[in-house]
């Protein structure tokens, strides 16, 4: 098995020029002079619109295309001398069509590089079973059907699966979720980020979706039409301080509110809940929550588990407290998630509260939409007044021009 | 109207004649896809050579079959070459085309991740590749099998030792006798619709996902 640990990649002053004119939809865009570093074991997303050569950019690093000038180092070593097979199968590669073989089952896909790197049947086919049930497929379930009998998510999956399946030390993927609808897409994005942090691969990853490079990219490249590099930083850098008026426009001028979803639950301060049990006596829970600014009492179970709401406006002043008439539980929170996603669930929610839980599900504390509000206030807003008053202000100049 | 008693005459020729039009025209057939599989990987590799390779076989299928037939004799004398070159050049149009459109037909996506995942060309072609060209180039020997068949019947020009269930056809008609003309043509059709539903079969055989895949439509 090739050396699982993961590799750095740096792109030492690349570029590709085509002779024909960049014109139509599909023609690899050219790239002019790229240079950036990726550590090793992050996500380095690169984004731009389409033509800008990200897709290029990718495909020098597998050798898919030789560049015109420059080379591509993986751990210091130029790929141009290493040997095009050895190389490629170190390089998990995911597109958008996915690129499965039609002919042959879910499990021989995944087994691609395991059975040319010669592995026996057997270790073949647990390894795919393996990859499977990583990728949250039953292997029972899909070992054995053929690619055109899965929806474009689970082929997705595979996808994945197959490039993870002789552990590389680089992922290489170039818009892998731009063929699903947003809410597979969401799902994937997520299940790739909590990979990851076991994995911890270097990852190439090609977006035209600027939220999508902000959610997964450690690092964002941004990058422009004729192969331009344009800024190159930790998200929350580029959100800040873009670089250029292109780079302010192309992550637009929502970029307060993006840098939500940049931070996550764990950085608010820890809000403890008022809980009670079922069974418990109805009057010092009653003076319990009376007492606390947030109205509502948390119902958990005898582990803390979340069970349900008790208004406090309605509990009893006697007797004990019940589930009966609890509101059901809204959004459950755990330390990673985004506080973008945090938000938009509270505001769907019934009770404006979720409640933050551990890996058991037991309960930690509650976040409330007035807490990430307080956070917007603290860190993102301030710019993002700036930006608002630096557009009145041109917009005034332009009224009085 | 049909003179039974010339049929149970001649079982053993008919059985005989059935066995030389099957061995003539699988031998046209099986030649004709070994040639046409080379050359359709050669093209499929240089593109600029399907052009030319398409104009000569279709100049080819434009020669009478009878001229051509006539012609061999002329140039190689009589054997089973004489039969068989012209059965097997008119089975390169069809082939031809059908191999190369089946490598067309394999998705740019899956020749990019098979090189991504480091095949080389020849693994790629075979593993690959050419599984994926498999319903078309069934599809064209399905086509080819049919037609050779038909063809068959014409090499009994070339004399008696041809012509598999030709050969009763052409004798019939010299004599004016329907019988025998029936005993050639009839089984001959039989011949050619039992070679399409058999290919249509073997290329169900060779592609099983393809089957799958039309018999289940699964939710996103």
């Amino acid at each position: 098995m090739p050396d699982s640990r993961a590799a750095t990649v740096e792109f030492d002053h690349v570029t590709k020029r085509y002779d024909r004119a960049p014109e139509a939809e599909g023609t690899p865009g050219a790239v002019e002079d790229l240079s950036l570093a990726v550590p090793a074991g992050r996500i380095c997303v690169l984004v731009g619109p389409s033509g800008c050569g990200k897709t290029t950019s990718l495909r020098v690093v597998n050798r898919l295309i030789d560049p015109t000038r420059g080379r591509v180092l993986i751990d210091g070593v130029d790929v141009a001398s290493r040997d095009l097979v050895e190389l490629r199968r170190g390089i998990g590669y995911v597109i958008q069509q996915v690129g499965l073989f039609p002919h042959q089952t879910i499990g021989e896909n995944v087994a691609t590089v395991p059975r040319l790197l010669g592995w026996p049947a057997g270790r073949r086919r647990e390894r795919a079973e393996e990859l499977l049930t990583l990728v949250g497929l039953d292997p029972a379930a899909y070992r054995d059907r053929y690619p055109a009998e899965l929806s474009g998510g689970e082929r997705q999956r595979v996808g994945v699966a197959r490039a993870l399946a002789a552990d590389p030390p680089i992922l290489l993927m170039d818009e892998p979720f731009g063929a699903v609808d947003p809410i597979v897409r969401e799902r994937l994005q997520n299940e790739l980020l909590r990979l990851q942090e076991t994995l911890a691969k270097t990852i190439l990853f090609v977006t035209h979706d600027i939220d999508e490079a902000i959610k997964m990219g450690d690092l964002v490249a941004v990058m422009a039409t004729g192969g331009h590099l344009l800024q190159y930083g930790p998200p929350a850098e580029i959100l800040a301080r873009p670089a250029s008026p292109f780079v302010a426009q192309f992550v637009g001028t929502d970029r307060g509110l993006k840098r939500l979803s940049l931070a996550r639950v764990a950085e608010l301060p820890l809000r403890p809940a008022i809980t009670a049990r079922p069974g418990d006596p109805a009057g010092p829970a009653r003076e319990r929550i009376l007492a606390d600014p947030f109205p509502y009492l948390l119902l958990v179970d005898d582990l803390d588990r979340p069970i349900g709401w008790l208004d406090q406006r309605t509990l009893p002043a006697e007797g004990a407290l019940t589930a009966a008439s609890a509101i059901p539980m809204s959004p459950l929170f755990d330390r990673r998630t985004t506080l973008k996603d945090a938000l938009s669930m509270l505001l769907d929610a019934d009770v404006q509260a979720g409640v933050l839980v551990d890996r058991d599900r037991r309960t930690r504390g509650i976040v409330t939409a007035g807490m990430v509000a307080d956070w917007f206030r603290a860190n993102a807003g301030g710019e993002l007044a700036v930006t608002v008053g630096a557009m009145d202000r041109s917009a005034a100049a332009a009224v009085r021009a | 109207m049909i003179d039974w008693g010339w049929l149970a005459d001649h079982v053993p020729a008919l059985l005989y004649r059935t066995g030389q039009h099957l061995y003539l025209a699988a031998i046209a057939v099986a030649v004709g896809l070994a040639i046409s599989l080379a050359l359709g990987v050669l093209a499929a590799r240089h593109r600029r050579l399907v052009p030319p390779f398409t104009f000569v076989a279709d100049l080819v299928y434009t020669i009478p079959s009878i001229a051509l037939f006539a012609a061999l004799v002329v140039v190689v004398g009589l054997s089973v070459l004489t039969a068989e070159v012209p059965l097997v050049l008119y089975t390169l149009v069809i082939l031809f085309r059908n191999v190369v459109a089946g490598f067309d037909a394999v998705p740019p996506d899956v020749r990019d991740a098979a090189d991504a995942m480091s095949y080389s060309g020849t693994a790629r072609l075979v593993r690959v590749e050419l599984p994926l060209a498999v319903p078309l180039i069934a599809a064209g020997v399905r086509v080819a099998a049919v037609s050779t068949i038909g063809l068959v019947t014409i090499s009994a020009l070339l004399g008696d030792a041809f012509g598999g269930l030709g050969f009763f056809i052409f004798e019939g008609a010299r004599r004016g006798f329907a019988t025998e003309i029936y005993a050639g043509a009839i089984p001959t059709i039989l011949l050619a619709l039992a070679a399409d539903r058999l290919f249509v079969r073997v290329q169900a055989w060779l592609t099983p996902w393809e089957r799958r895949a039309q018999a289940e439509v699964v939710p996103g």
